[in-house]
């Protein structure tokens, strides 16, 4: 296989995802007779031809939040974003977890899979549907959507929490060194960004959970860590390259450098600030500026680094500190970074507000923000990533059963994975974790969420359950 | 194949990997050599490609492993393949089968990166990562990237946050306080629709560019939110550095924003003397032999600059920048450099003349009579003292601009120079001291040219330096030079016909450019000469002067 053929066979199978889509979302609207659609599969079926050059099967699947072709995955681009969720959606709706297109795949195959397709939408067995209305195509196939396996799941967990906890054992490092004026390694700050990002594309909903837990002593570094995490996920929404989610996860992580000029005691109160220890605090970003130009000179990823420092305390609308007298919009970077901070800082007890808010709480309040002091847009990609029940909100489900949020779904945002710690009869459990997109035989959900409750409140330790 | 075939081809790839390493340092990528040894590896794995489906290398710190069996090692540290590979942390090296040429040309390259030399600040796992490579995959060792005394950190952190175990009689509260709660006001989640994925795609372009300028920006809020002079300090010491860098990057348009902004804070009445000394500084740093050391290479990189800016970038240098600037003029490779170059110099230059007549002394005759240029450019008359000086250089080039430079900047006190000029022994600087008579302008200028047209040894000249003079004088248009060319015109001699011949034609010719008619009947008489230069330049004459050609 030469260069050109590597690469335009992967661009080609984001064309296939992208073509799939198309066509299934021309068929929702107009009679799978209609030119549009059959414009489309015109489209569609020479780069099915391409791709497959000589193979017999082609095999598009789903597993988890990814696309792979022959098990290749297919990486998320921007350009792409829509098709890709739409389809994912799609398939998850009728628990489709193969398509297979074999050798001699014609436009009356694909009229077939789009009937299949559309009346499955309507049944409540949709993959049977499916199943069955494909069976009279000799050139196509589905199979149906794999659960992840637990045991896989644990295994990652591992990884993810050693991964979580090497960065805030870093962070604190660094910013332990910085304060002595020693050397600091910014290859290995890199490295555990990097290890980070690749968690984050694999198995976001993981070390995203990490985030939820707060009862750490040490709260300035895990929030480092923590905002340096939901900044990656934002970005990996927005469809950023590996390359620049590092960049953002590395800035991220320096974010509140500047601490380190603030006295341990003041930033571990448990009281409220006085008029004198905000001025104080206040100062943190432009340390953050100062520590970082002094820490590593100049260069493209210290540049923005500093501007992230400086900026993450300032609103869209340039209210917030540091006062600036004179001072262009905010940086992409210092954008994301902000609501990353804000929505932890607003669910963890040790800053700033002594009280911390219910994940969803913070989100309503975030949501108010919007467009004066959060930018409105990304704000979107924030909610759509991270959900309106947040990992670690206190859930009560319909079924009177209790929970805690254990994993969004990326594509049915009011939809979590919830993990049970009281069942319907009011006994106290430690599990199962269940699924809310989950349906019955009817097509009715199984579960929703009722009520919302602040685990603040009662005390319930979010690491008990999640770490 | 064999097992004992295998690990022949595998050692065979292994030390491939390690001679294309100093190909690759050594040539570049369109060097024949080069070329070869990409393919040559490339071969070698696409035959190890014929029988297996990848390629496994293990990785210890002095050895390197395929199967169990030891393929390479080195006790060294230099040039240790095994333990440049092992210090990052890489433990397993898995090319596969559908492998690109494109991907093994790229591992080479950072394979072949001398870590130890080059600053590079990422690690060979970073650079790995980074390419995303889908055919080379490893295996890393993080434990390095913890200290060895945090490496209990996540057990204990762990265990501590599992302590405070959730309290049943609380969780019990949550869950009665549940059925009594408020039903959920969901929040709306707006699906993202193609106009948000547009926004989001020019906020990224906006986001591409340079993030410099930001930087100034904060710097500069930080100098107006200064506490005290050591924030000034700090910021003047960031501004510097952001200089420096914005100048290797080719960057003029970000200091020239960044000095004007700077100014108006200079100029601002709220700022004390002391921080304006202080800030005043800046400048000065921007004119230094490091910056000006930058801009040269930014001059000469062929780098696309906008005339407008760089006048104005070169409006805020100080007369520091003198010296680096007639340093560089002379180092500097290109026609349009120098050109830039000049007319920073004629900006700074005018901050202090003085200063830049020392750049006269400079044994390069090119920078010599550039500053010539960039004198006379300036118009200062004070400089007629320092060209003086230089009125004998033993560079025939500088002593013509020198000439020329004196002509348009002096009147009396240069006369008697100019006149010696006359006579140098060079044509050249005889012609270019004439000129610089014309450009004085005076009567007695006139007089002095007409003197030597008149004189004996004159008519011994070249036609061509002789046509020059009369040219020269005919700027005259007075009755005297009329008179004085008619009569040369109509002038009899015996003697040297030749040459007399060759002055009537060169009075005729600036008849001809004097455009007076009262010539005519003068120049009549000759338009039929045996002579027939005299003849032609007779005859071109009376055209001028009836048709206007």
């Amino acid at each position: 296989m030469d260069n050109k053929e590597g690469k335009g066979l992967h661009r080609n199978a984001q064309d296939i995802v992208n073509q799939l889509s198309i066509i299934l979302r021309t068929a929702q609207i107009h009679d799978p007779g209609n030119i549009a659609v059959t414009t489309a599969i015109e489209k569609f079926l020479p780069l099915i031809s391409q791709f497959a050059d000589g193979r017999q099967d082609i095999v598009l699947e789903l597993v988890g939040e990814f696309f792979y072709i022959d098990d290749t995955r297919i990486r998320y681009s921007l350009e792409y974003l829509l098709s890709f969720d739409f389809l994912i959606r799609e398939f998850k709706k009728r628990e489709i977890g193969k398509v297979i297109f074999k050798e001699g795949v014609g436009a009356g195959d694909i009229q077939l899979f789009l009937n299949a397709f559309i009346a499955s939408g309507f049944s409540d067995t949709p993959y049977e549907v499916m199943s069955d209305k494909i069976a009279d195509s000799e050139n196509m196939g589905v199979d149906r959507l794999k659960k992840i396996a637990e045991g896989g799941e644990t295994d990652a967990r591992k990884v993810v929490k050693k991964s979580y906890f090497n960065a805030v054992s870093y962070t604190r490092g660094v910013m332990t060194k910085i304060k002595s004026g020693e050397k600091v390694n910014i290859k290995k700050a890199k490295r555990i960004v990097e290890s980070m990002v690749d968690q984050l594309l694999e198995e976001e909903n993981l070390l995203v959970g990490m985030t939820a837990i707060k009862d750490y002593d040490e709260y300035t570094y895990h929030h480092s860590v923590n905002v340096s995490i939901l900044s990656i996920a934002l970005g990996q929404r927005m469809g950023l390259s590996k390359k620049i989610l590092t960049e953002l996860g590395l800035v991220a992580l320096f974010h509140d450098i500047g601490k380190i000029e603030v006295p341990a005691d003041l930033l571990n109160k448990s009281t409220n600030f006085t008029d004198d220890e905000w001025i104080l605090i206040k100062k943190h970003p432009v340390c953050g500026v100062k520590a970082i130009l002094r820490l590593r000179g100049l260069d493209h990823t210290s540049i923005r680094a500093s501007i992230v420092a400086f900026e993450h305390h300032l609103n869209y609308d340039l209210s917030g500190y540091p006062v600036v007298k004179r001072y262009p919009e905010l940086d992409f970077y210092s954008r994301i970074v902000s609501l990353a901070d804000q929505y932890d800082a607003m669910t963890s007890s040790r800053v700033y507000s002594r009280i911390p808010l219910a994940p969803d709480k913070a989100l309503s309040v975030m949501m108010e923000r919007a467009a004066t002091q959060l930018d409105p847009l990304l704000f979107k990609f924030f909610i759509n990533m991270i959900g309106v029940f947040p990992i670690g909100t206190l859930v009560m489900l319909d079924t009177k059963e209790l929970g805690l949020v254990y994993e969004s779904d990326i594509i049915f945002a009011d939809r979590p994975r919830v993990l049970v710690i009281i069942d319907s009869g009011g006994q106290r459990v430690s599990g199962p974790v269940v699924n809310l997109a989950e349906k019955d035989e009817a097509g009715r959900y199984l579960r929703s969420v009722v009520k919302t409750l602040d685990p603040n409140k009662y005390k319930i330790n979010l690491a008990e359950y999640l770490l | 194949m064999e097992l004992t075939e295998e690990i022949k081809e595998a050692k065979d790839i292994l030390q491939n990997i390690i001679k294309s390493k100093k190909t690759i340092r050594m040539y570049p990528q369109n060097n024949p050599v080069y070329m070869k040894t990409i393919e040559d590896s490339y071969a070698k794995f696409s035959s190890f490609f014929d029988y297996k489906d990848n390629l496994s290398l293990r990785i210890k710190q002095n050895s390197i492993y395929y199967d169990s069996e030891q393929i390479y090692y080195n006790p060294e540290k230099e040039d240790n393949l095994a333990l440049f590979f092992f210090k990052d942390g890489l433990r397993e090296l898995t090319f596969g089968r559908g492998m690109l040429r494109d991907e093994l040309e790229e591992f080479l390259r950072i394979v072949a990166l001398d870590f130890d030399r080059d600053a590079i600040d990422d690690d060979i796992v970073t650079l790995l990562w980074e390419k995303d490579f889908q055919n080379i995959h490893y295996i890393v060792d993080e434990t390095f990237l913890i200290d060895m005394e945090e490496e209990d950190y996540q057990k204990i952190t762990e265990e501590k946050a599992r302590e405070k175990v959730t309290d049943v009689d609380d969780l019990m509260k949550a869950y009665t306080d549940g059925f009594m709660e408020e039903d959920v006001k969901t929040i709306s989640v707006v699906p993202l629709s193609d106009k948000d994925l547009q926004t989001l795609v020019k906020e990224l372009e906006k986001d591409s560019a340079g993030k410099t300028g930001k930087l100034f920006a904060i710097i500069f809020e930080m100098i107006y939110q200064k506490e005290g002079r050591s924030d000034l300090e700090d910021a003047l010491s960031f501004l510097k550095d952001a200089i420096r860098y914005s100048m290797t990057y080719g960057d003029i348009h970000t200091v020239l924003d960044a000095m004007k902004r700077l100014k108006e804070i200079i100029d601002d009445p709220l700022m004390s003397e002391d921080e304006k000394k202080l800030l005043k500084t800046l400048p000065l740093f921007l004119g230094s032999e490091e910056i000006v050391g930058s801009l040269a290479e930014i001059l000469d990189s062929g780098m696309e600059i906008d005339g407008k800016v760089f006048e104005e970038f070169a409006n805020h240098l100080e007369k520091n920048a003198i010296a680096p600037l007639v340093k560089y003029l002379g180092e500097l490779k290109t026609i349009r450099a120098r050109k830039y170059a000049i007319e920073a110099l004629t900006v700074t230059g005018r901050k202090d003349m003085p200063l830049l007549a020392r750049g006269l002394d400079d044994q390069r005759w090119y920078v010599v009579r550039n500053i010539i240029y960039i004198l006379r450019k300036i118009g200062d008359r004070r400089a007629i003292e320092y060209l003086l000086r230089i009125v004998r250089h033993s560079d025939i080039r500088v002593r013509k601009e020198v000439i020329r430079a004196l002509g348009e900047l002096g009147s009396r006190e240069v006369v008697q120079t100019l006149r010696e000029c006359l006579d140098d022994p060079e044509a050249q600087v005889r012609v270019a001291a004439a000129k610089a008579f014309a450009g004085i302008g005076s009567e007695a200028a006139k007089k002095i040219l007409l003197d030597k047209i008149s004189g004996k040894a004159f008519k011994e000249r070249d036609f061509e330096e002789k046509k020059e003079f009369f040219e020269i004088i005919s700027r005259w248009k007075d009755a005297e030079v009329f008179d004085f060319l008619v009569r040369i015109l109509k002038a009899r001699s015996f003697f040297g016909r030749a040459k007399m011949y060759e002055s009537k034609a060169c009075a005729a010719f600036s008849l001809g450019l004097i455009g007076n008619k009262d010539a005519l009947p003068a120049l009549d008489k000759f338009k039929d000469s045996g002579n027939k230069l005299l003849r032609d330049f007779a005859s071109s004459a009376i055209r001028k002067l009836e048709y206007g050609q």
